[in-house]
């Protein structure tokens, strides 16, 4: 239909002044090539008689009457608004700026499996510190640094008593090994000794019943020497840390 | 006769143009915050809102809600209103059919499950429209009739196309110049005549059919 050329003119010329010919504004030479057109294209005359319809279809219907209360539900609801607004102006200050951006910031962190991750950190976090009996308050600068010298003073004591206790089973260690060798010098002596009486009481048959146990000089000299080496050192222990201090 | 139809056409310019710019004034004393303006706007435009809402959305309780929102909307955006590019009714209008542009989308699914035929099939249940006419005295005869052709119109407005539904409400039930239409519809003026041409000649169409079945 529309694209055809009919007489006085076109159908979608026709379509185009349908309006101005509904309205009653189609006037002169128009009109006639409307009508023209209309007599000859029965396409166009249908379309032209149903939306003659159409209008009068329309101009049936009136305006339906809004509820009563419509009046005071919109001024109530923009009253409403409108305090909201007013109460929501004010309240926009510095701080709800800051928590607006840091929740923009913190948004991809803010999610349900995010706390609970945090959530169980923090748990196992608190559970470790309790074992170690570790107070949060203890967590200051100067607190850990007291506490870090501390420990620093505790380790290099234990430490030096190490080195002390293991001088002083060394020392021990050597006079026992003094000890063992002067006894048994000592029974090789009562050995010589019972075998060189045997062969006096042989030659006077009389026995010898004086005990045998006796330390020799130098043997007492050894005791002596080590037990003053250990006195010495000591003694002296406590200025050869505080020398190997300087020195380190 | 010619002189007489001159003179009333101007007197109607006149009072156009009194109107608007009565309703200029009342929108600058609304957007510096006037209360007794605003609720003059609300009583003057509601009910011309609430026709648009009503015939687009087909229901009295959509057309409720959906007036508040234009109504609510408009509020809160009078100040963005500039005279100079259009009317305040063609930009209230603009507010209105874009609200409603959203509520047809949001409720597209619903309506999917509604028939086409649900224009002959609200009457199935009670009696026919020549019942009710037989049954009823003249003057009752005559009113019947005309309620139940608005009914029928108002629901085969539902039936037509949203595009030429709102061309045709805004021309024909609103009044409204071409131009303004095309204003609020964002498309040329040829184009808003053509979807009033074919949104009349699709609702005769369809009402010719359900009358005929209606008789």
């Amino acid at each position: 239909m529309l694209g055809e050329t009919k007489p006085g003119m076109q159908c979608t010329e026709f379509d185009a002044l349908l309006t101005e010919a509904i309205d009653g504004t189609l006037n002169g030479q128009r009109r006639e090539r409307f009508e023209q057109h209309k007599a000859g294209c029965p396409a166009c005359n249908t379309l032209f008689a149903e939306v003659i319809s159409g209008v009068a279809w329309l101009n049936e219907v009136e305006d339906v009457e809004p509820p009563r209360n419509l009046v005071h539900k919109i001024l109530a609801a923009t009253s409403g608004a409108a305090q909201q607004a007013a109460k929501a102006e004010p309240r926009r200050t510095a701080w709800d700026r800051f928590l607006t951006q840091t929740r923009i910031v913190f948004a991809p962190v803010l999610t349900p499996r995010f706390g609970m991750s945090m959530g169980m950190a923090f748990f196992s976090i608190t559970l470790v510190l309790n074992m170690a009996q570790i107070r949060i308050k203890d967590l200051t600068p100067h607190n850990l640094s007291h506490t870090y010298y501390s420990s620093q003073n505790k380790l290099m004591k234990y430490y030096e008593n190490m080195r002390l206790v293991y001088e002083i089973e060394s020392r021990v260690r050597d006079l026992r090994n003094a000890s063992d060798e002067s006894e048994r010098e000592q029974k090789n002596r009562r050995r010589e000794k019972n075998s060189n009486q045997t062969q006096e009481q042989n030659q006077n048959s009389e026995p010898d019943r004086r005990p045998h146990r006796e330390f020799s000089r130098g043997q007492n000299a050894q005791y002596a020497a080590s037990l003053n080496g250990i006195e010495s050192f000591v003694i002296s222990y406590p200025g050869i840390l505080a020398k190997q201090r300087r020195e380190i | 006769m010619l002189t007489l139809f001159t003179a009333i056409q101007s007197r109607q310019v006149e009072a156009r143009l009194e109107e608007a710019q009565v309703v200029a004034q009342l929108v600058r004393r609304c957007a510096s915050g006037d209360p007794v303006a605003w609720e003059e706007i609300v009583q003057r435009f509601h009910r011309r809102i609430y026709n648009i809402c009503y015939r687009f959305a087909g229901s009295a309780d959509d057309a409720q809600d959906l007036t508040q929102e234009v109504f609510i909307k408009v509020f809160r955006t009078v100040g963005s209103f500039d005279g100079e590019k259009a009317s305040f009714n063609t930009w209230m209008t603009t507010v209105a059919r874009n609200l409603l542009v959203d509520h047809f989308r949001k409720t597209r699914n619903d309506r999917a499950t509604d028939s086409i035929d649900a224009l002959q099939g609200a009457d199935e249940d009670g009696p026919t429209l020549a019942e009710r006419l037989a049954s009823d005295g003249p003057s009752a005869q005559v009113h019947v009739e005309s309620r139940e052709r608005r009914e029928m119109v108002h629901r085969a407005l539902q039936q037509i196309s949203p595009d030429l539904r709102e061309a045709v409400i805004l021309r024909d039930l609103q009044d409204m110049d071409y131009r303004e239409i095309a204003q609020v519809l964002k498309v040329p003026e040829g184009t808003v005549k053509s979807r009033i041409n074919r949104g009349r000649a699709e609702l005769a169409r369809l009402l010719q059919r359900t009358y005929k079945q209606a008789l």
